[in-house]
């Protein structure tokens, strides 16, 4: 009886840990479906619409970037910061949100209760937690702000400028290239910075400047 | 395609092991390895230094502060300590650290060295005996004050701010030449003026003959009897870190330079090299940072001006050294409270906001580096003492007063259990009379100190002050594990100094 129950229960407990998630909005590398969905309503509870920066975090693509962000990471980080996802998902399971449909993955959870979940974390007195949170929220934020229109709307957007061409890049490839790849002579060498200080009004770079929101 | 008589090797050229035979091998590109690099091919000597990570140039400089961090920080810039949390970062890229820092630099102050030397048993290490150094290296580099034109208002309101309280305030001196004031040296400077070591001093050291190997992570320093034979290594992949081909390099005498964090890791890896006092991988300190951020009533465009323009040595006798600061915004908005609606609001603030710094000298709170089973990696264990967060409380107070006195009309101090706003100066009283805890504060440290400490008692220290190895002949060390405390301001140039002492000596014996 009791390895009925037990089995019964296992299975329930792995059907809400891995089933029941909608497909991504846009195809992700290398989050799952899971994580995906819970950065998508993590983002949109810590950057709500409207207000002073008019794009939510699902509209400026945080799920999109934290992809981006695991495959630039190395392995370790990369588990850290899917076990963060994890725990934030699931904990509710074990530690509910405000109101009566609170005992249910974070993803699943109304706005109110995102919020309110995610307030507990921020303000607890475990500082463990609020560590958790902060982690949490770095990513979120630092996925916010690689999205152009957010940059721009601050006026923060990095300037258009043009390397001068000095002796290292006669001696350096790009990253993975063979030093045969370098076409560059002393001849094409440019005067270095002349110490002319940049203008607020300059333009902004061009990776910033397309229209992408 | 250039005059350098050297030869600097990629990982696209590795197709096999190799070997080589020189008079020195230098573990690590940073700004103590390249300083030894350079003068002992000067000096005349075969050379090769030896760096983990790729060269970088501006094409692949990241914008984005978090995918600059992984590409140019060893553990993706996650790393941090255990036992009071705190992130903690070194580069992996040719130029080391110097590749992505704010270029300060500051001698060490004279009470601090005559306490180094009083303490540590040391005879030729006061400001005199390293000044001939600091200049050689300053004039090499350019090292100047930040100019008045790219100091940006969020520099200069600190400035208004520490006069207005009668705070000795001054622009930061930096290894910088022709800076325009784009705030990005963090991610590498688009515009090469900040002189670091990939620009600088490797090519001189090229230049001069030298052999430049990246894409090598050196495993262990091969040692025999009372002298070491080299070192050797796989060459590794940029970014993924995944080893190929083996190494090995023959030298007359070794310099690790690996910083202080990994230099002790390979000691360890290498059968517990030179640690016959014990203190191999001990003493571990930071200069735990603070930052406050300040909202002032117009726009301050914190996007243009240098990175870290202006500083107050005011009160370093007191442990703490203020400067003002800017990252990529991502970066700084990640210390902002709140969320939601709340959290969108003070981010739309940052083009009205300054963010300023302390980094507070903290001899009493110590750790330790260790091996990881696999990988060199460290693990590292720190941990913040009482006294020192109270000299934290201070500098937070102080950064809030001066921030009030330059006309801010609130500052966001990011300390939990005080309010996410304080609006005035008795508001921010609160940084001083209420009782902190280490957790309550969030703190970083990149500038870190004294795993291989230098001592004038072989039993007490790893090195002797010429960053020669106690226990071996022809082993040294040139990074600022070496320094026997932390020196109260930031250590480049000084760690520079001292490289470049190492470099006359060694060349001397060589």
């Amino acid at each position: 009886m009791g390895w009925i129950f037990f089995s019964v229960a296992l299975g329930y407990a792995v059907a809400r840990v891995v089933f029941g998630y909608r497909e991504p909005e846009s195809p992700l590398t290398r989050l799952t479906r899971g994580e995906a969905a819970f950065l998508a309503a993590a983002a949109d509870a810590t950057f709500p619409s409207g207000g002073a920066l008019r794009s939510s975090g699902r509209e400026a693509r945080i799920p999109a970037y934290v992809d981006r962000l695991l495959i630039a990471s190395h392995a370790r980080s990369r588990r850290q910061m899917r076990l963060l996802f994890f725990l934030l998902e699931h904990a509710t399971l074990f530690f509910p949100a405000p109101g009566l449909s609170g005992f249910r993955r974070f993803s699943s959870l109304t706005d109110e209760q995102r919020v309110a979940v995610l307030d507990g974390w921020a303000s607890s007195r475990f500082w463990q937690r609020r560590l958790v949170f902060g982690s949490l929220r770095a990513i979120l934020t630092l996925g916010y702000f690689a999205h152009p229109p957010v940059l721009r709307a601050l006026g923060l957007a990095p300037f258009a400028l043009r390397s001068p061409i000095c002796e290292a890049d006669l001696l350096y490839p790009r990253i993975g290239a063979h030093p045969s790849s370098i076409l560059l002579t002393r001849a094409d060498l440019t005067p270095p910075s002349d110490g002319t200080p940049i203008s607020l009004g300059a333009p902004i770079d061009p990776r910033y400047a397309e229209d992408d929101s | 395609m250039t005059d350098a008589a050297g030869d600097l090797r990629v990982y696209a050229e590795y197709d096999r092991d190799f070997s080589e035979e020189v008079d020195a091998v230098i573990v690590g590109s940073g700004p103590c390895g390249a300083v030894v690099a350079k003068e002992l091919t000067d000096a005349g000597k075969r050379v090769v230094l030896l760096e983990e990570g790729p060269p970088f140039t501006p094409s692949e400089y990241e914008l984005d502060g978090a995918l600059s961090m992984a590409r140019t920080m060893r553990e993706g810039g996650l790393r941090a300590t255990r036992g009071t949390v705190m992130p903690t970062m070194q580069a992996i890229a040719l130029g080391g650290g110097s590749l992505v820092n704010s270029a300060i630099c500051n001698r060490a102050p004279d009470f601090v060295l005559d306490r180094w030397c009083t303490d540590f048993e040391l005879e030729h290490t006061t400001l005199s005996d390293l000044d001939p150094h600091y200049d050689a290296v300053g004039e090499f580099l350019g090292i100047a004050p930040t100019p008045e034109n790219v100091q940006g208002e969020r520099n200069l309101s600190f400035k208004r701010g520490c006069d207005a309280l009668g705070y000795s305030s001054e622009p930061c001196l930096r290894n910088v030449r022709g800076c325009r004031g784009s705030g990005e040296c963090f991610t590498g400077c688009r515009m090469r003026a900040k002189q670091s070591m990939d620009i600088s001093y490797i090519p001189a050291a090229l230049r001069g003959g030298a052999r430049v190997l990246t894409s090598v992570r050196v495993e262990e320093v091969r040692a025999d009897g009372h002298r070491v034979l080299g070192v050797s290594g796989r060459v590794v992949a940029p970014f993924t870190g995944r080893p190929s081909h083996r190494f090995r390099v023959n030298a007359r005498a070794v310099v690790l330079a690996a910083g202080c964090m990994a230099t002790p890791v390979i000691l360890q890896k290498s059968g517990n090299l030179a640690n016959r006092s014990g203190q191999v991988g001990e003493n571990l300190q930071f200069h735990p940072g603070v930052a406050i951020m300040g909202v002032f009533p117009d726009p301050v465009h914190p996007e243009f001006g240098a990175t870290q323009g202006y500083q107050s040595r005011h009160f370093l006798r007191d442990g703490f050294k203020l400067e003002t600061l800017w990252a990529p915004p991502a970066v700084l908005a990640v210390r902002m409270p709140g969320s939601g609606d709340a959290f969108k609001r003070r981010l739309a603030q940052i083009p009205c906001a300054a963010i300023w710094d302390a980094i507070a000298s903290c001899p009493r709170s110590l750790g330790r580096v260790r091996a990881r089973r696999r990988g060199l990696d460290p693990n590292l264990t720190w941990h913040l003492h009482r006294d020192d967060v109270l000299i934290l409380a201070q500098a937070l107070w102080t950064l809030a007063e001066i921030f009030f006195a330059a006309g801010a009309r609130s500052i966001i101090p990011g300390v939990h259990g005080i309010p996410d706003e304080l609006h005035s100066r008795s508001e921010a009283e609160i940084l001083r009379t209420h009782s902190l805890k280490a957790s309550d504060i969030l703190t970083g440290g990149n500038h870190a100190f004294c795993t291989t400490r230098m001592h004038g008692d072989p039993s007490r220290g790893v090195v002797d002050e010429n960053g020669k190895c106690h226990d071996y002949e022809n082993l040294w060390i040139a990074d600022t594990g070496i320094f026997p405390r932390c020196p109260s301001v930031n250590p480049m140039w000084t760690g520079m100094a001292l490289a470049h002492r190492l470099a006359q000596t060694l060349a001397e014996r060589l």
